[in-house]
């Protein structure tokens, strides 16, 4: 990382900014906190976002309000299904060439003021119809509570000396209702009972019509009120309440049908407007952001100051850049970081072979500023590790497939999706190799149905469930003491340790050269040279046949161990050291679960063609059928769940045993300031 | 022998290891699935994130089911002291499970929250399962005849089972560990690389256990 600084007269600052934002090739660094300074400020101000940001803002709200109501009047059948979202389209790009803010402004404006003409007025219409269908609906109901009284409407409104109220009281409260009422009127009343219902929310409710005088208004309103009363709204209805349903329904279904005119016009509009809108609303997006950009800046009376973090391989090409959009008019800078490592943004470069495994770093933490970057060493261990636990050479074939679709179709529109689909497929082809090495072809699938024992062939060099030609019980790897290296699972074992402490041996490497550079050689030897040692006396030991010098080795790095403990917290932490090399010996055993999971793949994988073998022999006629389904929906699952299993456990194996070791991480990811284009492209 | 047909004992070992195991299982699971209903309730389109979370606890059922089907059908003339040993060690560590599905259901919670902590609170549950992996792998090593004295021919292999497989309730506390190492990742994501080092401490009593069980089916004691 490099620090630009850059000095451009304001007249260019901002054809400045829209070049950088372009390139998207920098990250700008806030100026802010450095203007608090009192010998900063006497000589640069704080800057303020660019003038056309209100526009711009203005215009934004606009256009997403359009959005919003051309969604919400979208046809079913236009919104996409799960075929696209397994395979979107891309959007086609509009090819813009806006050479300033206020062009992007007028051409918005213009389509905005399209789009109003022309659609405005049928969404005006369109909410007026709703609201009044909705009121219907109201209405509807409440004629429908009131069916039983064949009485006309029109009479039931209050007359010059009478108050009457329709509506619904809960049932168990109308004897209480009416005792109240009487007390107050002095039995001056009428009530009239329908018959009882039950509402839509499951309530036990009477409609009645109350009738009384006018001068008891006040208190029988409060009392209708007590007892939970819901009044109904019946003025400007005549008639029965039959006929006034009819009628009710009729204008409903003319308010239906007219919405929905409207909503095909509109979706006629929508279409030949909502891709227009959507590009316009990402210019509008990028025009926000270059004007709020200029808030990291600090400003003079005629220039910006400007500061951002540059990657070393870009500087220079930045410089030039800065200089010819301001034609000259600028003074830029290049140089070192001047700020504490934890600030320092990092990018991760990798070959492009590599990138995708950069979410696996990610996933843990980025490195820290000028820790190493392990992306490239994940891959070798990752893939490898994948291999054997999954272990069968049509599964990975399967998953191969999966990753290259993945990566074809989602792949298109998400950059997560493309990554997982690169991992998966090389992932699914390091699995083939390790299901031909094993043997695994959908399990013991070609030995149980075809009869064809591939491990009495030369196909296959072990068999994870037992012997195979190479090795095996009559022709054993080698012995060892009195342990015999005869059959396949203790040989994958032996080779998943073995790849275990290889795997840590690169890791102590890494971590011992990283802190002789940092911390010097005690540290280093301290915390990774004496596990080295240790790896290093039991190889020498198991080579020179020699069992004592990794006993001793033992003793020393337990020793070892306690002397660190003491150093760094008295006589209890060097009791706890001593336990130091349980940790070591967990993080070897750790990597048993290669084997575990290889043999937890294969062996389900021969359940489901026991299970499926046993059914296509026991049952009558359809037995055929159904061992076809049991062996699909079991493969499917083992497939899932080993699949599954193998990416975790891979990852765990590099963030638990291997990154334990070297790795912190904890740095600041560089974002850069790039506009971000979906719907639209500038065309170079 | 203690009966006529060795395959009867193992017969109790296969039952112990799809029972205990399921029984772990059952609970990790409906624990996971719990919370994967309230996730759903809130934002449906979470169903399958709530299912793959739901799907961790499962794998020690499923192990121990494969150990059952091994002693059934596989590695019948196995000694039958180590198939009943290898029944255990499976079926206990299988508890684990119980663990995995704290810390899953846990996970799925973040997940809801915010779903760039997905593949994070991924390996944080997955971290119980290691019990339950040292548990088939005393069972592979008892089944297939690596070792061949006393510590496997003799009750002694019942022992090694005991012991990796009560060492496997680690996971239960490694669980619990996880389940909050996933909160304070949720919450401050640097806390991703500590927080393993903590969910990986009650491993070690798994390592003891695996140890132990490993040093009594070399025998060298006998």
């Amino acid at each position: 990382m490099n620090k630009l600084r850059a000095v451009i007269l304001d007249e260019k600052m901002d054809s400045v900014i829209r070049e950088l934002h372009e390139k998207g090739m920098v990250e700008l660094y806030d100026l802010t906190p450095k203007l608090e300074d009192p010998e900063w400020r006497a000589l640069v101000s704080h800057s303020t976002p660019a003038e056309y940001g209100r526009d711009v803002s203005a215009l934004l709200i606009k256009t997403n309000r359009f959005l919003d109501l051309f969604d919400n009047v979208k046809l079913e059948d236009n919104k996409g299904g799960l075929k696209d979202i397994l395979n979107p389209t891309l959007p086609e790009k509009k090819k813009v060439s806006f050479k300033s803010a206020e062009e992007v402004i007028s051409y918005g404006k213009s389509i905005l003021e399209k789009v109003e003409d022309e659609a405005m007025e049928y969404f005006n219409r369109l909410n007026e119809l709703e609201s009044k269908k909705n009121n219907l609906q109201q209405l509807k109901k409440y004629v429908e509570y009131l069916l039983d009284f064949d009485i006309d409407l029109k009479y039931v409104r209050d007359g010059p000396y009478t108050y009457i109220v329709v509506g619904l009281v809960p049932e168990d409260k109308l004897s209480n209702l009416k005792k109240e009422i009487s007390n107050i009127t002095e039995d001056y009343f009428e009530i009239i009972e329908g018959k009882p219902l039950t509402t839509e929310d499951g309530e036990r409710k009477i409609p009645v019509i109350i009738v009384t005088l006018k001068e008891y208004i006040d208190q029988v309103g409060a009392e209708l009120r007590k007892w939970g009363f819901e009044k109904f709204d019946l003025s400007n209805l005549e008639g029965t309440p039959k006929e006034n349903l009819d009628k009710i329904n009729r204008e409903i279904s003319n308010c239906e049908s007219e919405i929905n005119t409207i909503l095909s016009k509109l979706n006629d509009i929508s279409k030949k407007w909502y891709s227009e809108l959507l590009s316009l609303h990402e210019l509008l997006e990028i025009e926000k952001e270059r004007a709020e950009s200029y808030i990291y800046c600090g400003k003079t009376e005629r220039t910006y100051l400007l500061e951002a973090w540059v990657p070393k391989k870009h500087a220079n090409k930045v410089k030039e850049d800065i200089e010819k959009a301001s034609d000259g008019y600028s003074f830029v800078e290049i140089d070192d970081p001047d700020e504490p490592e934890e600030k320092i943004p990092v990018m991760l470069d990798n070959p492009k072979s590599v990138k995708p495994f950069e979410m696996l770093t990610e996933m843990f933490a980025p490195p820290k500023y000028n820790e190493v970057d392990p992306t490239l060493l994940i891959v070798p261990g990752f893939l490898m590790f994948y291999g054997i636990m999954l272990t069968d050479a049509i599964y990975g074939l399967l998953l191969a497939l999966t990753g290259l679709l993945l990566r074809k179709k989602l792949g298109k529109v998400s950059e997560g999706a493309y990554n997982l689909g690169y991992i998966l497929t090389l992932a699914g082809i390091a699995t083939v190799i390790a299901g031909i090495l094993t043997g695994g072809y959908l399990g013991d699938f070609l030995k149980q149905f075809l009869g064809f024992d591939i491990y009495n062939t030369y196909y296959a060099v072990v068999n994870p469930l037992g012997d195979s030609l190479f090795i095996g019980e009559s022709n054993p790897l080698f012995n060892f003491g009195n342990i015999s290296v005869n059959n396949g699972p203790i040989a994958i074992l032996l080779f998943s340790i073995v790849v275990g402490i290889i795997h840590l041996f690169i890791g102590l490497s890494l971590g011992f050269k990283e802190n002789l550079e940092k911390k010097g050689f005690k540290e280093a030897f301290l915390n990774q040279g004496i596990w080295l040692f240790l790896i290093l006396a039991i190889v020498v030991g198991l080579a020179i046949g020699m069992p004592s010098i990794i006993g001793i080795a033992v003793g020393i790095v337990m020793l070892l161990c306690m002397a660190k403990g003491y150093m760094s917290g008295g006589i209890l932490d060097a009791g706890l050291g001593a336990m130091d090399i349980t940790g070591f010996l967990g993080n070897v055993l750790s990597y048993a679960r290669l084997l575990a999971l290889c043999l937890a793949t294969s062996g389900l994988a021969m359940a489901v063609n026991i299970m499926a073998k046993l059914l296509g022999d026991s049952v009558p006629v359809i037995g055929v059928v159904l061992a076809i389904i049991m062996l699909l929906l079991g493969h499917t699952f083992n497939f899932v769940m080993n699949g599954l299993g193998a990416f975790i456990h891979s990852l765990r194996l590099h963030y638990v045993e291997f990154f334990g070791q070297f790795y912190e991480g904890g740095g600041k990811k560089f974002n850069p300031f790039r506009a971000k284009r979906e719907y639209t492209d500038v065309g170079n | 022998m203690v009966f006529e047909n060795p395959l009867l004992l193992g017969a109790v070992g296969a039952g112990l290891a799809v029972g205990i195991a399921g029984l772990g299982s059952g609970i990790g699971a409906g624990i996971a699935g719990a919370s994967g209903a309230g996730v759903i309730a809130e934002d449906p389109s979470k169903f399958g994130t709530a299912i793959v979370f739901q799907a961790l606890p499962q794998t020690q059922g499923l192990y121990g089911f494969l150990v059952a089907i091994l002693i059934l059908f596989v590695f019948k003339t196995a000694p039958e002291w180590a198939m009943l040993g290898a029944g255990v060690a499976t079926g206990l560590a299988g508890l684990s499970a119980i663990g995995q599905g704290i810390a899953s259901s846990a996970g799925l919670g973040a997940v809801a929250e915010d779903d760039g902590i997905f593949g994070k609170a991924m390996v944080f549950s997955v971290l119980p399962e290691t019990q339950a992996i040292y548990g088939l792998l005393v069972a592979i090593l008892l089944l297939v005849g690596v070792f061949s004295g006393e510590g496997v021919a003799t009750i002694a292999a019942l022992g090694a089972g005991l012991a990796v497989g009560f060492a496997g309730l680690s996971g239960i506390g490694q669980g619990i560990t996880a389940a909050g190492a996933i909160g304070a990742t949720a919450r401050n994501s640097d806390a991703m690389g500590k927080g393993l080092v903590l969910a990986v401490m009650p491993e070690t009593f798994a390592i003891f256990g695996l140890l132990i069980a490993i040093l009594i089916m070399l025998g060298i004691m006998f």
